[in-house]
């Protein structure tokens, strides 16, 4: 028992450490909110397709994760984290405001789908989700690489 | 008392126009064609289509013009015959030549028809009273005869023509992305002197507009779309969300926010089916992915 306190202990002084490198931190965070991205477009195609009635399946369960990925959308782009292999554009930093605006409606509309995604109304709630999704890319991404 | 003159012109003019140009299909050229886009800096809240948005090219910075009927700063003393100057030959009211960052290569192509329509609606957008921004280009670019060379380089005016063996949804298709989508302004890698480069008809661009990454939409199964089914690339210009259930960005946001959004489902299956006819180019846009490293489905 005592020697996997102290392993805990060590581990949490090294994470400890490379949290304090603030490059490593940043370089970290980018990773995570693209692998983030990935997911959420993954559930967004399997979504899409199920309430289009491509295929057969839960479009609720689908909603439910797109609704769970994502807590803070904005916290995923901190200051500093603007270099390197990020499509994100400076005005994700400039126009802070309305970039925390615009994730936050993404937010929004996913809670709303994943409310409406067993009813008659998971079409019209995707669709909405989706222009979200697309007004914040309009402003704040730009393929680069 | 004094209004009824008033009253009678409006109605006259009311009646006129039912019988001129179409307002309405102006309206939906404009939207077609994207005006809005480069005509409005919307990121600094520009009026729309006030102008001034900056296009930021290897070449230079080029600053839109006011397209708003005012009379000093935009269209407002134009006629007719100059605006259709503009777009088939590429030259302003005073004669001299349009830069290429204006689209006149495919707005050449437009119908006279829709040139008529397209003139109705804009004089009737809200005039905004807005200077023109010169150009920000290098000196030996800015004497505006050197355009003239470049129009015999590369620019071949005169409206689209129906090719024959095609039928009528291909070229329906063929004129809304070749003439007024003007795909191939953004989609077709550009020469050192801003010509297309030939066989690379929208191959897409790795540092295109605005620096950012054009994909190649071209029908090539590695490097273009040619792996979308028919379905999924309509679904895509008509809402932005991509088969891998991405959602476009940037500038494209912009062409299906502003534009493709509003076109009929039979125009935009047009497109869909020019598209998937072009000749398919392998040309590889995007950085390869590492072989390692990244997590493979």
């Amino acid at each position: 028992m005592k020697r996997k306190i102290s392993k805990a202990v060590v581990l949490g002084g090294l994470l400890a450490c490379v949290s304090a490198g603030a490059l490593a931190d940043e370089e970290e965070i980018i990773k995570y909110r693209k692998n983030v991205m990935k997911a959420y477009a993954g559930h967004m195609a399997a979504a899409g397709a199920i309430v289009q009635g491509k295929v057969k399946g839960s479009a609720l369960n689908h909603a439910k994760a797109l609704e769970a990925t994502v807590q803070d959308m904005a916290g995923m782009f901190p200051a500093g984290s603007d270099f390197g292999e990020t499509n994100a554009l400076d005005t994700v930093w400039s126009k802070r405001a309305d970039f925390e605006k615009k994730a936050k409606d993404s937010q929004a509309k996913a809670a709303a789908f994943a409310k409406a995604a067993g009813g008659g109304e998971a079409a019209a709630k995707f669709k909405e989700l989706s222009e979200s999704c697309k007004a914040c890319h309009k402003d704040y991404r730009k393929e680069q690489k | 008392m004094a209004r009824w003159p008033a009253l009678i012109a409006l109605l006259l003019a009311g009646h006129v126009l039912a019988a001129g140009p179409d307002l309405a299909a102006g309206e939906y050229l404009f939207r077609a064609a994207g005006c809005a886009n480069c005509h409005t800096d919307r990121e600094h809240g520009g009026a729309p289509l006030a102008g001034g948005r900056k296009l930021a090219t290897p070449l230079g910075d080029f600053y839109t013009p006011n397209i708003t009927p005012d009379p000093d700063t935009g269209l407002g003393r134009w006629t007719e015959a100059d605006f259709r100057r503009a777009l088939r030959e590429g030259r302003g009211p005073d004669g001299r030549h349009y830069y290429p960052s204006f689209p006149y290569a495919a707005y050449s192509r437009l119908s006279d028809a829709d040139i008529g329509n397209l003139w109705a609606y804009l004089k009737t957008v809200p005039p905004v009273r807005q200077a023109n921004r010169p150009h920000v280009l290098p000196w030996y670019l800015q004497p505006r005869p050197l355009l003239a060379g470049w129009k015999r380089l590369y620019f071949r005016p005169g409206p689209f023509v129906p090719e024959a063996g095609k039928d009528a949804v291909w070229n329906r298709g063929a004129y809304l992305v070749r003439a007024l989508g003007h795909c191939a302004e953004c989609h077709t890698p550009r020469n050192r002197l801003g010509g297309f480069r030939i066989g690379m008809y929208l191959a897409g661009d790795k540092a295109g507009a605005e620096g950012g990454l054009v994909p190649n939409i071209t029908p090539d199964k590695a490097t273009g779309i040619g792996r979308w089914r028919r379905g999924e690339l309509i679904d895509y210009l008509k809402t932005g969300m991509r088969p891998d259930g991405d959602s476009a960005g940037g500038l494209m946001a912009e062409v299906i926010d502003n534009g493709l959004k509003y076109l009929s489902e039979p125009d935009i299956e047009a497109m869909a089916t020019y598209l998937q006819s072009v000749p398919a180019v392998t040309h590889a846009v995007r950085k390869p992915k590492p072989a390692r490293d990244e997590f493979e489905y």
